[in-house]
């Protein structure tokens, strides 16, 4: 099976954990990725909040890279890429005006056939949870984890065809493969407010925070995500959350490829784990008094 | 609030948006839904429901110079809820397309409205977002110049904060892109 990697810009930055982690995951799983040459910014919440034509165009020009390489599909770890190129994916299967415009300006065929996967659908339905559970070396007991999805991992479900839009369970499935416990809560699909962490922080301070003390306030040891942004704003911003509140959070914030990782023996080291903002010491040390 | 509507007018804003939208404004029948479920609804002047109806009603001073449109983060919530499957997103998409098509500046949001153009120029000039450089201009452009600075040791000590971007190799295709669709 040959598949195809589009990073996106955060996890070549500020997210570099999600990238090493996926990477160190695969390896154990015997499963190779190819990254899509030369890719571009798919122009995230940005492009089509302000031109339309833009925010399908752009990642239009990797899909069709992609589709000239040949790949079976594509993963896009981050929620909001993944979001993206499905978004351009459906328009230029339905809209087929605009897929003869955006195809003459790309001088490449496309034809929307290559299926795109988020990180939860790779996981779930390429790489599988049976291949998954057969690699778990270390069982995570004691550890209660909550799993934050976001907005656009589940929305919206008639272009994301994947888990409830409402209450999805596929991430929490992740999780007990692990050996660790999910804990249910009320804000699992709540926005963090995303895109306007640099321009509107005092909104996304009030909105992560709610979903990280409902985090708390439920009995976790750690949250897991599977969007680069998401983490930016539960990890890098949780310490002036906190202060802001004058309530003490603390809550370390994984990728599930971390946690999958640490499952299948992999060092915190090698998973970046200590990449993160909000030390993760106490949850390592948890892992390994369950032993 | 006085408001004149001219006829024509209304009708040419209106078919304007539903053309852009793909859906017709009168498909919404007021429940409230999707501003009940809205993340951003205690910052907004207009609830998402309100905006519907007052762009219906041609009201598009109004609705292109409200701090709603520009609050919206996208999370698509509202659209998901909607029990008429009507494009609540969509419509906050198509009214900022709109605005900036128009030129005008959102005044109460006016910070929201530059970091989406400075991350598009981002792209245009590198094909990818450099997250430095990103940050770097809004701060001078925005005269924070210190704002989330002390974020900035640790992420950098982290390895979060690359200072040198990458520009990918086919830049004149992301310049073609722009020309043709921007």
């Amino acid at each position: 099976m040959k598949l195809g990697y589009y990073p996106g810009c955060s996890l070549k930055g500020s997210s570099f954990e999600y990238e090493v982690s996926l990477l160190e995951m695969l390896k154990v799983l015997g499963m190779g990725i190819k990254e899509i040459p030369d890719w571009n910014c798919c122009g995230a919440s940005t492009a089509h909040s302000i031109n339309h034509n833009l925010a399908i165009a752009l990642p239009a020009r990797n899909l069709a890279i992609a589709e000239k390489e040949g790949y079976d599909s594509i993963v896009a770890p981050c929620a909001a890429c993944s979001n993206r190129l499905k978004t351009a994916r459906h328009e230029l299967k339905t809209d087929e005006a605009l897929r003869k415009k955006i195809v003459n300006s790309l001088e490449m065929p496309y034809g929307a056939g290559m299926e795109v996967n988020n990180m939860l659908e790779f996981l779930i339905n390429v790489a599988g949870k049976d291949r998954i559970k057969s690699k778990v070396k270390k069982q995570l007991k004691n550890l209660k984890v909550a799993s934050y999805y976001g907005c656009l991992l589940v929305r919206p479900p008639k272009i994301m065809r994947f888990d409830d839009s409402e209450e999805p369970v596929t991430m929490d499935e992740l999780v007990a493969l692990t050996g660790a416990q999910p804990v249910d809560y009320s804000y699992k699909t709540e926005c963090c407010g995303a895109i306007n962490s640099l321009s509107k922080p005092d909104v996304v301070m009030a909105l992560t925070g709610k979903v990280l003390y409902d985090i708390k306030n439920h009995g976790a040891d750690a949250v897991v995500v599977a969007c680069p942004l998401c983490h930016s704003n539960l990890d890098v911003r949780q310490r002036e959350i906190e202060r802001k509140y004058a309530e003490k959070i603390g809550l370390p914030v994984l990728f599930i490829t971390e946690l999958i990782g640490l499952s299948f023996g992999i060092s915190p080291k090698a998973l970046a784990i200590d990449g993160h903002m909000v030390a993760a010491d106490k949850v390592l040390k948890k892992i390994n008094e369950g032993q | 609030m006085k408001t004149t509507i001219n006829e024509h007018e209304r009708r040419d804003f209106v078919s304007g948006v539903e053309s852009m939208l793909h859906d017709k404004l009168s498909n919404c029948y007021q429940c409230g839904k999707c501003s009940a479920g809205c993340p951003v609804n205690f910052e907004m002047d207009y609830t998402p429901n309100q905006i519907i109806k007052m762009t219906e009603l041609g009201m598009a001073d109004t609705v292109l110079n409200s701090k709603t449109i520009w609050l919206c983060v996208s999370c698509i919530t509202c659209s998901t809820r909607c029990p008429k499957g009507f494009e609540v997103t969509g419509i906050m998409d198509v009214l900022r397309e709109i605005a900036v098509k128009k030129g005008i500046n959102s005044k109460a949001e006016r910070e929201v409205q530059l970091f989406h153009k400075i991350f598009l120029e981002n792209i245009k000039s590198n094909g990818r977002i450099s997250e430095f450089e990103l940050v770097r201009k809004y701060n001078l452009k925005t005269k924070h110049l210190f704002k989330d600075m002390f974020l900035a040791p640790k992420m950098l000590e982290k390895g979060k904060l690359k200072i040198h971007g990458v520009k990918i190799s086919n830049l004149n295709r992301i310049a073609k892109i722009f020309k043709d669709f921007e």
